[in-house]
């Protein structure tokens, strides 16, 4: 039988981060992918309001979605970042919702969720939010 | 060519003499106004929730988290597109007022001879300073024709608007820098935390060919109307990128990375300011693999008076009507009016425009032969001969390029 020596666990380490940074979807391992410092900011004058200008805060609370099983980790998932808005204001085919969350995890870094949470979340908004635009594009028959 | 020809006046109207009715009740909410046989509403209809922000007008809430914010059409009737009528667009968060602005730094990197960190102060002094009346417009306007529903804001037709810009060309800096053979796109950095608030990730970066880089209209602009930038329109400086997809002109600007091909950052990859290459069918997943990036905007009308959902008292029988129209890179050649659901059409006048890449005026005065119901359609065609289809063609799952022709209902009293 072989001895494990130094050049072995080398390799191994290796294969290792290789792999843990390849499959590393949401980017964690990863430094930002473009090496790149913004230019230093000049401190603001001290009479000037540094939030003159800005838009009015936005709090949404979960009771701003309708109720229904999944409610509660949908709200919390999803309003860390946007608001409640910008979900109500579609409807989806399930199709669409679970690449959705794909796009939050991939452009937007969500944190992937666990996949019975995932799951929970997506049977909410493809129950809640299902595409409501009838008309001619509702009953193609290409549409699952 | 600009047609600027006026609409003939129908000969009964000649013969009978009528003159022009007043219009009432034009600002009725733009969408859902129930007019069915006439009767009110036991509610007020609902409409959708106003902005309440100063500096701005009551836009429609898109979203507040980000805040997106479009200008109904109704807004959009005048010539220059006032600065509290401009419809937002954020992506992550607004950053805090810079003490200095004159100080604010951009800077010039990647394929170039000399990178650059220029001030705004140097930005003003060292380049020629233009003032143009140039097209904002989202890449997703007009996403909400589409069915079923695309992802993401349901803009209707006012992601857009055509306020005067003024800035130095981005063609002039570029030069300074010195293009390497190298160079063949850009990418752009905004100073926008992320929704996340991180501030050292970009929230968006999105780039273009250097051609569209160089072009005359293609501008680093400081003020908006003539004054300075407004933090929520990106102040200090932002970008104007104009004919092509908003998210190009890039808001609170802070660097412009030329790059050695196209550039990769967030919003560049995926389905994001794509469109299918292979038709989808409407509501499925589709292949990311297989799309082209959005570059021009398409062809697109606005009628901007009256209002959908307008009451025209009894007895009108001609209505003036008044729309914008712009077609991305192309000039708007034709604009058509109809009201009897497409089976006729009839030739507006068409505005020729200030300069390139600014909307053009139209105009047209409609019969409407009795009291009742009407729909008014408006389509316009570019200089090179393409038109609007009737219905928003090309799904795609994050809902690009849709420009049906625009419509407006009103109701002649009895």
């Amino acid at each position: 039988m072989t001895q494990l020596n130094i050049t072995h666990v080398v390799v191994f380490s290796l294969t290792a981060v290789f792999l843990l940074v390849a499959l590393d979807r949401a980017g964690e391992l990863r430094g930002p992918q473009a090496a790149y410092v913004p230019p230093a900011k000049p401190a603001p004058a001290a009479d000037i309001d540094p939030d003159k200008g800005k838009p009015p805060l936005h709090n949404d609370t979960v009771e701003d979605l309708p109720d229904g099983k999944g409610r509660e980790i949908t709200f919390y998932t999803c309003t860390a970042c946007h608001g409640v808005a910008l979900i109500k204001a579609q409807g989806l085919t399930r199709d669409l919702w679970d690449s959705s969350i794909d796009l939050m995890i991939e452009k937007h870094r969500m944190p992937p969720a666990k996949p019975a949470d995932r799951a929970e979340i997506l049977d909410y908004l493809a129950e809640q939010f299902p595409p409501r635009r009838r008309g001619r594009g509702g009953d193609n028959p290409f549409l699952k | 060519m600009l047609r600027s020809g006026t609409l003939k006046a129908s000969r009964r109207n000649v013969l009978k003499g009528v003159g022009m009715a007043t219009v009432v009740g034009a600002s009725l909410p733009p969408i859902g106004a129930a007019l069915a046989q006439g009767t009110a509403p036991a509610v007020a209809p609902k409409g959708p929730k106003l902005l309440e922000m100063d500096g701005k007008a009551k836009l429609a809430v898109l979203g507040d988290k980000p805040l997106v914010a479009e200008t109904q059409a109704e807004l959009m009737d005048d010539s220059v597109t006032p600065t509290d009528k401009l419809f937002v667009r954020n992506n992550g968060q607004v950053p805090d007022v810079t003490g200095d602005p004159k100080a604010w730094k951009i800077k010039i990197d990647g394929e170039v001879n000399t990178p650059l960190e220029l001030s705004v102060g140097d930005l003003m002094s060292r380049f020629p300073n233009v003032t143009y009346q140039l097209m904002l417009e989202c890449g997703g306007n007009g996403r909400s024709f589409f069915s079923p529903e695309a992802r993401g804001n349901q803009w209707t037709n006012g992601g857009a608007g055509c306020p005067q810009w003024t800035g130095v060309r981005l063609a002039d800096v570029l030069k300074a820098a010195g293009l390497k053979s190298s160079a063949i796109y850009t990418g752009h950095y905004g100073a926008d935390p992320t929704l996340a608030g991180e501030t050292n990730k970009p929230t968006i970066s999105r780039g273009m060919p250097i051609a569209k880089a160089m072009e005359e209209h293609t501008i680093i602009a400081f003020k908006l109307n003539g004054k300075d930038m407004p933090l929520i329109h990106g102040a200090p400086v932002r970008l104007v990128v104009p004919g092509w997809a908003g998210s190009l002109s890039t808001k609170w600007l802070n660097r412009i990375w030329i790059r050695d091909k196209q550039h990769d950052g967030p919003g560049m990859g995926g389905f994001s300011y794509r469109l299918a290459k292979t038709p989808i069918v409407p509501g499925t997943k589709g292949d990311e693999k297989d799309t082209v990036i959005l570059e021009s905007m398409p062809v697109r009308s606005v009628i901007t008076f009256p209002a959908d959902g307008a009451r025209l008292a009894a007895g009108t029988k001609k209505l003036d009507l008044r729309g914008q129209a712009w077609a991305g890179e192309a000039d708007i050649k034709t604009v058509d009016i109809s009201t009897d659901y497409g089976v006729t059409w009839k030739p507006a006048k068409v505005d020729p425009a200030p300069n390139k890449y600014a909307w053009q005026r139209f105009t047209a005065a409609v019969d409407l032969p009795s009291a009742g119901y009407y729909e008014v359609w408006a389509k316009a065609t570019d200089s090179k001969g393409v038109t609007q289809p009737f219905i928003a063609g090309n799904w795609n799952p994050q809902g690009y390029g849709a420009n049906p022709i625009n419509r407006i209902r009103v109701l002649v009293a009895s």
